[in-house]
């Protein structure tokens, strides 16, 4: 028997579609764009917070420490999955990595931006492995050094990853086997190092890693970011540690410039700046969650695919949870005489549900090109405009996953007690019942943040819709319609999706 | 999920976990549970099939062939488990294996002049657990040696080039 969890309920939903009406008309009925300084908190400077701060970017001894018990945790569900009991909701190889890692994974970026990338235990390993260093600066010659190829150097091979993975996990169903998710852990450990062995830098992690760039793109509506403190002296900086390393810290592993940095995309918060740095000039900072997606990022046509990607894989995670889903599903099999896992009609679905996205944004795109004056490329709209996905697919996965936190890790301190799951039996219907009923927190605080989730995803599409619409093609008020008539759209899927019952994973 | 396994158990019956995947094939909606969800070798064990339409939900009342063979690429060596009526709707097959091992079991049936073959995976003992993390860790060890065997051999070069270059210069 399936059980399902209640979706939210219609007054969240009807106070949503206010709230977004309203924020509507009155973006299309101003004229003028705000622009207001940026500004930031230096978290060195915050007290008792501040110390370990500054501890935790000055000395690489709390980073290593973290990364060893992560390595641990990883090892454990690799043993526990490829040795453990098969049955998914007993062996802590599913129930960590899917119901609690990958669900929590989004919500640690919503805080901390990037840091899950400093202690990634793929990229770990890897190091290790490769480097033979725990963490100095290692011995160069350990790699090939090769320079990744040039049709290679963008995040294409991210995004085909990320469908693959999302195929693997939704559709053959990774998700719900100890055994197979022991593998794909295997598989991008393999990968990594793979990777590091044979190109400069951190090119798994910049350019391959499907989570790595999830996480770096979200990570511009992160509230914390890793920059100098004061700019000028990066000005006048002429060694640029940040960027070549120092005698004993590696150089950054993705290429990037400290005083040229205006984006989290690529940054993995590893804080080799920070501890290169000879002047102790680069630190953490708070900062207005919405700025670098609305301003600062810089649009690249291949960063717009993953921007897109994102959001309709976002998306198809909450379709697949639906119980309609299966209708569709088995319909399509009728249809295209699809039987066993029926993965064909699966792949049909995941990829038509991509295309309708990519497809709606380029329909109302093209419909902001020909209302607004000047007649802008559409090549350079589609690219501008795409930052307005990304507060609606990060709003709806916080307030998808927040729905799996809660009410999907009952049990998890059992699991530690037995995480093999040595002679357990699969959940009695008592069992499933009760952890059905087990919730984190209750259930009204669970609908009131995720309508407040998506509410605050739609302000800031709207926010990025108006100064990219001024800044792109000189357009305001009226002539920004189509565009927010695609973030009403999109969030309208959100709140039904919401709305609907919610399959438990296991 | 259609098609993926689910384990389930009912606190009201004393039996052990059974393993169930359901799925759908031209007209018929086929539901397939192996009893018990982890055989072991020697052990005995069953299969039980159910096929309805899908359009009126009629239970399917011809005979099933329940075939078997080894889950390898290449393999079509296929023994007959036995040849099933309906016993209230549902075909049962008995199987005993003497050894661990992947399987694929395929049930066969024709329905309105049309053939049907349904696979299905079967288990039995434990699988080769540790074969993966053996051949990661080989493949890991295989590529840091070739990269370390090809950079020594750059480093010798770019030694050698340069003391020419000092040498001529």
């Amino acid at each position: 028997m399936m059980m399902v969890h209640p979706g939210l309920p219609s007054v969240w939903a009807a106070a949503l579609c206010v709230f977004m009406l309203a924020l509507s008309a009155y973006i299309l009925l101003a004229n003028t764009v705000s622009g207001r300084p940026a500004k930031t908190i230096s978290l060195a400077n915050i007290p008792v917070l501040g110390a370990f701060v500054r501890a935790l970017t000055g000395t690489p001894v709390i980073l290593l420490f973290l990364k060893i018990t992560v390595v641990c945790l990883f090892v454990l569900v690799i043993a526990a999955g490829l040795s453990g009991s098969q049955i998914p909701e007993r062996n802590i190889a599913t129930v960590l990595t899917w119901n609690i890692w990958w669900a929590g994974l989004i919500i640690s970026v919503f805080f901390l931006g990037s840091a899950w990338c400093a202690i990634c235990p793929w990229d770990a390993i890897a190091t290790w492995l490769v480097r033979r260093r725990l963490w100095r600066r290692a011995h160069p010659n350990n790699s090939l050094n090769l320079r990744v190829s040039r049709r290679l150097r963008s995040v294409w091979p991210a995004l085909v990853l990320f469908i693959v993975l999302t195929w693997f996990e939704l559709g053959v169903g990774v998700t719900s086997s100890p055994y197979m998710t022991a593998l794909l852990a295997l598989a991008m450990v393999l990968m990594a190092t793979a990777s590091l062995a044979v190109f400069e830098g951190k090119a798994f992690c910049r350019y391959f890693c499907p989570v790595g760039r999830t996480i770096g793109f979200y990570s511009q509506l992160a509230p914390v970011e890793l920059r100098p403190v004061n700019t000028d002296i990066c000005a006048g900086c002429k060694t640029l540690e940040c960027y070549y390393g120092s005698e004993t810290v590696d150089p950054c592993p993705t290429h990037l410039v400290m005083g040229r940095l205006k984006q989290n995309t690529y940054c993995t918060s590893c804080g080799n700046c920070a501890r290169s740095c000879p002047d102790n000039n680069v630190a953490w900072r708070l900062r207005a969650p919405s700025r670098e997606a609305i301003e600062d990022a810089r649009p690249h046509w291949d960063e717009a695919w993953f921007m897109l990607g994102l959001l309709a894989l976002t998306e198809f995670h909450g379709i697949s949870m639906a119980p309609f889903f299966e209708a569709w599903l088995l319909s399509l099999a009728a249809l295209v005489n699809d039987s066993g896992k029926l993965l064909w009609s699966f792949s049909i679905l995941l990829l038509s549900g991509m295309l309708a996205v990519v497809l709606a944004y380029a329909f109302f795109v093209r419909l902001t090109q020909k209302i607004c004056p000047g007649r802008s490329e559409f090549k350079k709209l589609f690219s501008g405009f795409v930052f307005v996905s990304l507060p609606l697919a990060f709003s709806y996965h916080l307030a998808h996953n927040l729905s799996h936190l809660f009410r999907e890790s009952s049990g998890f301190g059992a699991l530690l007690l037995n995480p093999f799951g040595l002679g357990a039996q699969p959940l009695s219907m008592m069992e499933k019942h009760s952890r059905h009923q087990d919730i984190l927190f209750s259930q009204d605080f669970l609908f009131a943040s995720q309508a407040a989730l998506l509410a605050f995803g739609f302000w800031i599409s709207l926010k990025v819709i108006q100064h990219r619409g001024y800044v792109l093609a000189g357009a305001a008020g009226l002539r920004l319609s189509p565009m927010i008539m695609f973030a009403i759209t999109i969030t309208g899927l959100h709140v039904w999706l919401l709305m609907q019952p919610m399959m438990m994973r296991f | 999920m259609l098609g993926r396994p689910s384990y389930s158990l009912n606190e009201d019956s004393t039996t052990p976990p059974s393993m169930q995947v359901e799925t759908q094939i031209g007209d018929y909606y086929v539901t397939y549970m192996v009893f018990p969800a982890f055989p072991s070798p020697n052990q005995p064990g069953r299969v039980n099939l159910y096929a309805s339409r899908i359009d009126d939900g009629r239970p399917f009342d011809g005979e099933v062939a329940f075939k078997v063979r080894d889950d390898s690429l290449f393999n079509d060596d296929e023994e007959l488990l036995g040849v099933q009526l309906p016993d209230d709707n549902v075909f049962r097959q008995g199987f005993e294996f003497r050894e661990a091992g992947n399987f694929i079991v395929r049930a066969e049936f024709e329905a309105g002049g049309e053939p049907y073959q349904i696979d299905f995976p079967l288990q039995i003992g434990e699988p080769a657990r540790w074969g993966p993390l053996g051949l990661t860790v080989a493949a890991i060890m295989v590529l840091l040696i070739t990269v370390n065997f090809v950079q020594r051999n750059r480093l010798i070069s770019d030694k050698i080039r340069s003391g020419r270059q000092d040498r001529a210069g």
